[in-house]
């Protein structure tokens, strides 16, 4: 075990060395945070839920067993925690509609969207996962950015892992379909 | 559409999506966070030592002193039925000298308390100082849990 394994400095803490936890934290404050503001939308509650989730993490870190790597156990602690929120609001999250374009549009999509500028491309990337459903946007960016495996995802989120490929090839699909609308909108408005 | 395109439109999609924003909290995050963390970590220690015990319970000293009284009476007791040695009984030996501290030399009450001594077996020694030894350990680690108690508060 060497000092940028995760397991190194949980076992720290275990035997009392509270200050090697800001490694841990240093580590995945981003993406907790992230994962909270996508379900959470507001940055302050975001903020308040990714220092809940660090603290609850180091509560239950004697109950961490391994078995998953240590950012699985983290996300679904924040995953967790954030639904727990929103019911307690009754907040339910829109579903997607049936309506998806073919897989061929999708490829044709996916080469419109490389020839655009670096810039755009990731402005409208942004503005398409933001119109996904909250839960779908935490699937899709645990998959695609942190490569998390289904295993794993279905871990965090409780869904089973048919459930968690559907989701995720449904929100792809998605993502295209509201690049294509917005990319085409801005056609448009240069003509 | 076939496997290996689907395969090919989510390897395209990832790399698409390395480009997404990732956002990040307050500067001074960390800092807050571990300053809870810290706080957090105070309060589970100090539930650690209310949780103390000492390693000896009073329930455990009664009969350890009890069995101790009992040892040493039966001890007199049964000298006193077996020796026909006027010095050797616990009790009788304590009225005697007393009796005779009014007419004999203080020497003679010395020579009768050391006669009271010698009857008690080694055993009966070694058990009391055994318990006299696990008293002072006790007593000292729970001084010891008292004044980091006071360090922790």
């Amino acid at each position: 075990m060497n000092k940028t394994d995760d397991l190194y400095y949980i076992e720290a803490v275990r035997k009392g060395n509270v200050q090697a936890f800001s490694y841990l934290v240093e580590k995945y404050q981003k993406l907790v945070y992230t994962l909270a503001l996508k379900l959470l939308k507001k940055p302050e509650e975001a903020e308040e839920m990714a220092q809940d989730t660090f603290i609850k993490a180091y509560q239950k870190l004697d109950s961490y067993e391994g078995k998953s790597k240590f950012s699985t156990w983290l996300y679904s602690i924040t995953y967790n925690a954030c639904i727990s929120e929103l019911r307690k609001r009754r907040i339910e999250f829109k579903s997607l509609d049936d309506r998806q374009i073919s897989d061929q549009d999708e490829q044709k999509m996916h080469d419109y969207y490389r020839e655009t500028r670096k810039e755009d491309q990731e402005k409208y990337l942004n503005l398409a996962l933001e119109k996904l459903p909250e839960d779908d946007q935490v699937l899709v960016t645990l998959y695609y950015y942190e490569n998390q495996s289904m295993d794993e995802i279905s871990m965090i989120s409780g869904l089973t892992v048919s459930n968690v490929k559907i989701k995720i090839h449904r929100a792809r699909k998605k993502m295209y379909e509201f690049l294509h609308e917005m990319l085409k909108e801005e056609v448009y408005s240069l003509l | 559409m076939n496997l290996k395109d689907m395969n090919k439109l989510d390897k395209q999609f990832e790399e698409m999506m390395k480009g997404i924003r990732i956002d990040s909290p307050s500067s001074d995050f960390t800092l807050k966070v571990m300053s809870r963390v810290q706080a957090e970590a105070a309060v589970q220690k100090h539930h650690l030592l209310e949780d103390y015990k000492p390693v000896i319970s009073k329930r455990t000293w009664i009969i350890l002193i009890a069995a101790f009284v009992i040892l040493m009476i039966y001890i007199t007791v049964s000298g006193k039925e077996t020796t026909v040695a006027p010095n050797s009984g616990f009790w009788s030996t304590i009225s005697g000298s007393l009796d005779q501290l009014k007419v004999k030399e203080a020497s003679s009450v010395w020579q009768k308390g050391m006669g009271l001594f010698s009857s008690v077996p080694t055993i009966a020694y070694l058990i009391l100082t055994a318990s006299l030894a696990l008293w002072t350990l006790d007593s000292y680690f729970t001084h010891r849990h008292h004044a980091s108690k006071i360090q922790v508060n």
